[in-house]
């Protein structure tokens, strides 16, 4: 059944932003576009993923190679793009390669930021829409569920989304790191520039007092502060605003330090030693490098948070090996399942069956059993059980035979469809899974 | 057979702390639980051992040096415990659980048996009162020392700009600091009244509150200490670096009259006496 999984589709590595930005299956807020992927011939499942550097069609056929032109087919209609040119920027994948596809890019392994953690929930958002639509089905409904699990796998058991990787964020856990929890601390922005407005707009999101901005101009000061939702403070007080914050982080275009070691030792004192952590993304430096040796304050300028960006970048790569192995394993434990090693599943749904059509016809004729005493109601009870227990019991034990696995996986595969247990099957072992926990 | 529960005690904080190791080496997240579950085991086990020794020695069993770094140890691991609910970062544990561990194994060398009955005068119940006021102010020095050495090896990394992971496993400069600034007041608070209890219960005895023996001097010596720290961080505002080299400083001197003073200087505070019955000044 693996073999019918099929993956058609682009991402930041194989297309353009410029693509990018056109394949985004517009209208599927309701699962309308994955319905029709579903109702092409070949295809019995089907949903979308889409986010800003990813579009994909994860489907199940059982004629992947036909299916996969008729999905290009489709996406190319229903963005209005010439197929040809389209089918240079795409990737089809069927078969083992796809499983491991699905779970690579849930992990976040496949991802532009390796370990973001956005992509679990995007492929989430995909799946749901799709169920909402009964578009999935019991393949897609394993699939996914086992790639849910390796996400969960691959957070909790590596570190590959544990480090920040980009300035903002680890100047704001540095911070944390430095000063504990953050809520109660002031921040002061001196200056002005996009990554100073970065770091503090992150910083911002984590302070409850508002933010305090200061200017060679005080316009300025007043503009930023608003954009900011900060306060402006007149850059005569800055010593003030020193001795008051506990991050500051400058940017200002001044040729001199701004903030020498003889004025922070002034002012620490005026702070009762409360520790202090400068971010100094001015060029050239707005803080004296002397600084950093004065106890309870810290210094780092944007090349030594750029370092630590990079460092962390480095490490979820390393990180990102161990979670692609764990992605292997769990691609062959999908594969097992799938190839029918396993024949434990399909038993139980066939006794599962025979149960439901034992217990459906006694319902129905409950009328007729109306006038039984509860002895001989019990009494039938044991008898249509003692039935079906002999009906089933060769099939039973002709599935468990031991034979070889492609005679197995034949066997079990007319079982499945001579009693029509796909769907019985595959819900059946669904509930041992933590699944859409978020 | 008698010391069977503290000798499972060793065991579980032996293996806690392992599992811390492993914990800070590989940092696989599945082996701090682990450690803490082993921690809490081991503190159920030592809980019945102090309270076998009370039934054994019929007594508040902080007689012999052995029970008393048992007690020690034991107040090290409850404060662990509570301080791990309100930080559940593991590597308080990783240094508090190992420092459990190394007391125990140093207390299981140390004389436990109590040949003769108690002489009367440890026979009070100025002894529980005394000795554990004593040994919280220990316990809570140590963790002070220990939260200390964290700070100075954090702000270390986050100076020399070195965040690799054993700047992600310890916790923040502000937490560390905090371990400071609660454990100073209530440490001193303990050792206060632990000098205080000493002085009483000889007064109730002897007539003299106060006879220069060894061990008084240098707890008096140590409450300087502590009284001077107490004064430098909430009048002169130190903290951080400073705070936590004293506090490791501080803690030196504390385990030098703990075991230096008894084990070298001798006095009604050492073991042999209790035993021998000499508690005469």
């Amino acid at each position: 059944m693996s073999d019918g999984i099929l993956v058609v589709g682009l991402n930041h590595a194989t297309a353009p932003v410029n693509i990018r930005e056109r394949i985004t299956f517009p209208g599927d807020e309701s699962g309308q576009v994955t319905r029709l992927f579903r109702e092409i011939a070949q295809i019995q499942e089907a949903m979308i993923l889409s986010t800003c550097n990813r579009a994909e069609v994860i489907a199940a056929s059982d004629r992947p190679a036909d299916a996969s032109e008729e999905v290009i087919e489709s996406i190319a209609r229903i963005h209005g793009v010439e197929r040809e040119p389209l089918r240079a920027y795409l990737y089809v994948k069927t078969g083992k390669e796809a499983v491991q596809h699905v779970f690579r890019v849930a992990s976040s392994l496949d991802s532009m930021v390796v370990g973001e953690p956005q992509i679990l929930g995007q492929v989430k958002d995909g799946y749901r829409r799709a169920a909402d639509a009964n578009a999935t089905g019991p393949i897609l409904n394993r699939l996914l569920h086992r790639a849910f699990f390796t996400a969960k796998r691959v957070r909790n058991e590596t570190g590959v989304g544990a480090a920040a990787v980009s300035v903002a964020y680890v100047a704001v856990e540095l911070a944390g790191k430095i000063l504990g929890e953050l809520r109660d601390k002031s921040v002061l922005l001196i200056g002005a520039g996009e990554m100073a407005e970065l770091a503090a707009r992150h910083l911002a999101g984590k302070v409850e007092k508002p933010i305090q901005v200061t200017n060679r101009t005080f316009e300025n000061a007043c503009s930023l502060a608003r954009k900011l939702e900060g306060r402006p403070v007149p850059m005569d007080r800055l010593e003030e605003g020193l001795a008051d914050a506990d991050v500051v982080i400058t940017s200002t275009g001044s040729c001199e330090p701004i903030i020498t070691a003889a004025r922070v030792r002034t002012v620490m004192k005026r702070r009762r030693y409360r520790p202090v952590f400068l971010i100094d993304i001015a060029i050239p430096r707005d803080v004296e490098p002397q600084v950093n040796d004065i106890d309870g304050v810290y210094v780092y300028n944007i090349d030594d948070l750029q370092a630590v960006a990079d460092e962390n970048m480095g490490e979820r790569r390393h990180e990102a090996l161990r979670g692609e192995s764990i992605v292997l394993e769990e691609v062959d434990k999908f594969l097992n399942w799938t190839t029918g090693l396993d024949s434990a599943p399909t038993i139980v749904a066939l006794r599962d069956k025979f149960e439901k059509i034992r217990s459906g016809e006694m319902e129905k004729s409950n009328g007729k059993l109306a006038s039984l005493t509860p002895d001989q109601r019990r009494t039938v009870e044991i008898v249509t059980r003692g039935i079906i227990n002999k009906i089933a019991h060769d099939p039973i034990s002709f599935l468990k035979k031991t034979g070889t696995e492609s005679k197995r996986n034949l066997h079990l595969d007319v079982a499945q469809k001579m009693f029509k247990l796909d769907g019985l099957a595959l819900d059946a072992n669904l509930e041992e899974d933590e699944f859409l926990d978020t | 057979m008698e010391l069977v529960f503290y000798k499972i005690a060793i065991l579980f904080y032996i293996a806690a702390s392992l599992a811390y190791l492993l914990f800070l080496l590989l940092s696989s997240g599945s082996s701090a639980p682990i450690a803490f579950w082993c921690a809490a085991a081991g503190f159920v086990a030592h809980s019945l051992s102090i309270l076998h020794r009370a039934i054994f020695s019929g007594f508040f069993p902080l007689a012999t040096p052995f029970d008393a770094v048992s007690c020690f140890a034991w107040i090290v691991v409850g404060i662990f415990i509570v301080v791990r609910y309100r930080d559940p970062s593991p590597i308080f544990g990783s240094i508090a659980i190992p420092l459990a561990a190394v007391l125990m194994l140093f207390g299981s060398t140390l004389a436990y048996q109590v040949d003769q009955p108690l002489v009367p005068i440890l026979r009070s119940w100025w002894l529980p009162i005394h000795v554990t006021l004593a040994l919280a102010g220990n316990a809570v020095f140590a963790l002070m020392a220990v939260g200390g050495l964290m700070y100075i090896f954090q702000e270390r990394l986050i100076k020399r700009k070195r965040l690799g992971r054993l700047h992600k496993l310890l916790p923040s400069l502000e937490i560390l600091d905090s371990i400071n600034r609660r454990g100073l007041p209530l440490g001193f608070f303990f050792l206060t009244l632990g000098i205080i209890s000493g002085a009483l219960w000889a007064g109730s005895v002897w007539g003299y509150y106060w006879t220069w023996d060894p061990k008084e001097t240098w707890s008096l010596i140590t409450w300087f200490a502590y009284a001077a720290m107490v004064h430098q961080r909430a009048a002169l505002g130190w903290r951080g670096k400073k705070a936590a080299l004293l506090a490791i400083l501080g803690f030196v001197l504390v385990m030098f009259t703990f075991f230096g003073v008894s084990l070298l200087m001798g006095g009604h505070h050492a073991f042999k006496s209790v035993v021998a019955g000499t508690t005469v000044p």
